[in-house]
């Protein structure tokens, strides 16, 4: 049996984690369990996000092969398990009757695996699930979210703001962009039009520190590049860009605003190829949708996922919208396609106003739960892990650490590597975010999914960035950002060579 | 087995010659096993096998797409300036392990190289392979001396000019034994050039030592750069003239598919008398272009220089493209090439 206790960092200093008080009571479960102790893991984590995706104990089984689309996951024709994993959440392992828990969850993975909960989907990667239409749906109908909170979405970024606002940051970078566009310019080199681009533009306070910060900078340098800039502000929310587009005002026809899929960042803006010296981005990779993969035993996996609902918080949720625990995987799907807007008038029956139907989403995406498995690979370049790259991209990581769990961030990759070849040769991309520098990083910590508000938060993959980065000839270096005691770093990447 | 056909006089004899620049598709496994190698994990000769399969692949594809000239493709090569780098005595690499094989290494020089001794292993031996595998006449390139000099830290010279001379006299004993064993058709390619414009003239003077006194027909490929499929620098080859004028080269390949023909002017204002190698393949793109646009691309560029002075080429080499699209690619090339040879009553070459 292997036991992977991940929060090293608190096993030691004035309040340690009992991870022996932890462990005692699921040895006392085990002891009774009809099991193959030898292919069982116990991963102790510790889920620091308080609303997150996860019951303090949850069973996973690895798969002994690929199961084909539609096989049936139920019952004794189920796929056949290699091993067992139990995962335990350190921060709740004290919410009593952990043994208990143990054996429940066991007994409920020993059944049909479905029992104690209302399905929403079928296993699939995690990228795939509804809970990524639930983090669409939370931009798309983000001002509904926030009439009913009473908030704004900053102000639910960690630390309560973005890291927008750092006029350092923007002036070291102007400064550098003016000196290139002289050197540029005493060659004959520089293009008429100066773009700079913003994907993901919040509520408009990067463009205009940026744009505010650059005015001064150029006037003071004398050579009237702002006549020449551009700036363009991308967003998946029109909503989003309209707020931004005030907060810019003031700078006129300079600001273009793009509804775009930062996934996709070609799409939309192929016509910035080779052109654009600057690319920021800022709190969006964090927020796309990924997957995890695993090396178990030295054999890659993948981690497949089903969302659900606890059965209690079902039949609670049916009761307050008159409708029935069965139905409400379809009511669910029909608030993802439709919005809270067009699903209130389409179901009049449940919800009498837009409110209704908002609160219907706001309950069902803090009940909502994630199921997980491991499903064998059969190969890494099997695996697509964008549009334009495979698993393959994963090999030297996962190599690196042994047995390890870890994102893939595929939509922070499709991201990344859709935009560095908007870059101008000297120009540079730079993006905020939860990045992780280091793959052994994933052994040592818990780093999401989350729930923030309304959307999902998932650390990025920063290793796996920089590996895609350098073999498409970039320099790519993670920093801390400057805001002492930030999570978020700072990534940013060059031509090399 | 027909004897195999000279690049000169494939040249001669073929007006609108279709021919490449010289790197192929490096398919992913490929590359893995590469990276393989310089992390230790297979052996040298296991690896030599392989890069001689994948550069007879190489070569039929290029064949099945009918291209004229065509090339090893560069296969055996890590990048454009280690594989040259790793060879010139004098040239110190303290660490030859690689992340990935594409890297390039840190390389130094801390002394003026020995003047004596030659590259080792020479690159003859790669044309002679490549030579045993095709009957099509062979176009076989390096990269020149300037470019080499700019991936070297330090020169060991007061005048660090003076390292770039030394490397175009390595490279000059190189073609001698290229050319001893067969090669007509060298090319010096100048990647990383037109970043540094203003050293114009010191690359053509350093051309001129690697091809004094090798009596093949001469080719020199400058482009924008092509690592990663990207771009290094932006701008325009007016930096090039005049100084290219004195460049003892019969060719000039040139990339022009992804920038624009309007560099086509220089050719003519600077009474450009040499051939002309024309990119009509944007090999930074995987989109395949249309073979009726290759042939608008070539009646243009036969307003400035005559089709038996013009060859037709990718912009630079496919090592980025997949296979399939660099098949798709060189398949375009060559079909729009003949659509104009058609059109001038120009028959197909033999």
């Amino acid at each position: 049996m292997l036991i992977d206790v991940r929060p090293v960092a608190k096993l030691t200093g004035p309040n340690p984690v009992d991870v022996a008080g932890a462990l005692a009571p699921v040895f006392t479960a085990l002891s009774t369990a009809a099991l193959d102790l030898a292919s069982l893991r116990v991963v102790c984590d510790w889920i620091q996000y308080r609303h997150n995706f996860y019951e303090p104990v949850e069973v996973r089984p690895v798969l002994a092969d690929r199961p084909r689309r539609g096989e049936p996951d139920v019952g004794r024709e189920r796929p056949a398990e290699s091993g067992l994993e139990i995962a335990i959440d350190m921060r709740r392992h004290r919410d009593g009757g952990l043994a208990a828990r143990v054996t429940k969850a066991l007994a409920e993975q020993a059944g049909d695996g479905g029992t104690g909960h209302v399905l929403l989907e079928p296993w699939q990667p995690a990228s795939e699930s509804c809970l990524w239409r639930f983090n669409t749906l939370y931009w798309q109908a983000l001002s509904h979210w926030e009439e009913a909170t009473g908030r704004e979405y900053e102000q639910a970024l960690p630390g309560g703001r973005s890291e927008a606002r750092d006029t350092g940051v923007a002036g070291d970078l102007i400064r550098e962009l003016l000196r290139v566009w002289d050197e540029l310019d005493a060659r004959r080199a520089l293009p008429e039009e100066l773009y700079i681009a913003e994907l993901g533009v919040g509520n408009g306070s990067q463009a205009r520190t940026w744009l505010d910060t650059f005015t001064e900078l150029d006037r003071q340098h004398g050579r009237d590049y702002y006549r020449r800039l551009h700036y363009l502000m991308g967003d998946y929310s029109a909503h989003v860009l309209d707020r931004a587009r005030k907060a810019v005002a003031h700078h006129g026809d300079k600001v273009s605003t793009l509804v775009l899929d930062a996934t996709r960042p070609q799409q939309t803006l192929a016509f910035l190829r080779g052109k654009a010296f600057c690319v920021y981005i800022s709190n969006v990779y964090d927020n796309l949708p990924a997957d995890d993969v695993a090396s178990i035993r030295g054999h890659p996996y993948l981690v497949e996922v089903r969302a659900c609902l606890r059965r209690a918080d079902a039949a609670k949720i049916a009761r307050r919208y008159h409708t029935r625990p069965g139905e409400l995987a379809a009511l669910v799907h029909r608030l993802l396609r439709l919005g809270p807007d067009l699903l209130a008038e389409a179901a009049p029956g449940q919800f009498r106003a837009t409110g209704d139907a908002v609160a219907f989403w706001q309950d069902t995406w803090s009940a909502l739960r994630l199921r997980e498995r491991y499903v064998p690979l059969d190969g890494l370049d099997a695996y697509q892990v964008t549009p334009a790259m495979t698993g393959e991209i994963l090999r030297p990581l996962l190599e690196s650490c042994g047995d390890v769990r870890m994102h893939v961030s595929n939509g922070a990759l499709a991201s990344f590597a859709g935009t560095l070849p908007l870059l101008h040769p000297f120009g540079r991309l730079q993006c905020h975010d939860l990045f992780l520098t280091e793959p052994s990083g994933y052994l040592t910590g818990f780093h999401g999914p989350g729930k923030y508000d309304g959307s999902v938060v998932n650390w990025v993959n920063g290793p796996l960035l920089v590996l895609a980065g350098n073999r498409r000839g970039f320099d790519v270096k993670i920093t801390p950002a400057r805001r002492p005691g930030a999570s978020v770093k700072m990534l940013t990447a060059q031509v090399r060579d | 087995m027909s004897p195999a056909t000279p690049a000169t006089a494939a040249l001669r004899g073929t007006p609108l010659t279709t021919t490449v620049v010289g790197s192929y598709s490096v398919p992913e496994w490929l590359g893995r096993v590469k990276t393989d190698y310089y992390q230790r994990r297979i052996s040298a000769g296991h690896l030599d096998e392989i890069h001689e399969v994948a550069i007879k692949a190489a070569l039929k594809d290029q064949e099945l797409a009918g291209v004229d000239i065509v090339s090893d493709g560069e296969l055996r090569r890590d990048n454009d300036i280690d594989y040259l780098l790793t060879r010139i005595p004098g040239v110190e690499i303290a660490d030859r392990a690689k992340t990935d094989y594409y890297d390039y290494y840190d390389a130094r020089v801390r002394a003026p190289l020995p003047e004596a001794a030659g590259m080792s292993p020479g690159l003859a031996a790669d044309f002679a392979f490549t030579r045993e595998q095709t009957r099509n006449p062979i176009k076989f390139s390096f990269t020149g001396p300037f470019s080499l000099s700019r991936r070297i830290r330090g020169t060991g010279y007061d005048d660090a000019a003076d390292l770039v001379r030394a490397l175009a006299r390595k490279l000059n004993a190189q073609a001698r034994e290229l050319a001893g064993a067969g090669a007509d058709l060298l090319q010096i390619d100048e990647p990383f050039l037109a970043g540094y414009p203003e050293q114009v003239d010191l690359a053509i003077e350093a051309v001129n030592i690697v091809t004094a006194g090798v009596p093949v027909t001469w080719a020199l490929h400058v482009c924008y750069g092509n690592r990663y499929a990207r771009p290094l620098w932006e701008g325009h080859y007016d930096f090039l003239f005049p100084a290219v004028a004195s460049a003892r080269v019969d060719a000039l390949v040139l990339e022009f598919a992804r920038k624009g023909f309007d560099d086509l002017r220089l050719l003519k204002e600077h009474a450009w008398d040499r051939y002309l190698g024309l990119g009509v393949i944007d090999v930074k793109s995987a989109g395949v272009e249309d073979p009726a646009l290759v042939a608008a691309h070539i009646r243009r560029a036969l307003e400035v220089v005559p089709p038996e002075r013009l060859m037709v080429n990718p912009d630079c080499g496919l090592r980025h493209l997949p296979a399939e699209v660099a098949r798709a690619k060189l398949r375009a090339m060559v079909t729009g090439a003949a659509q104009v040879r058609k059109e001038l009553g120009i028959r197909p070459s033999s």
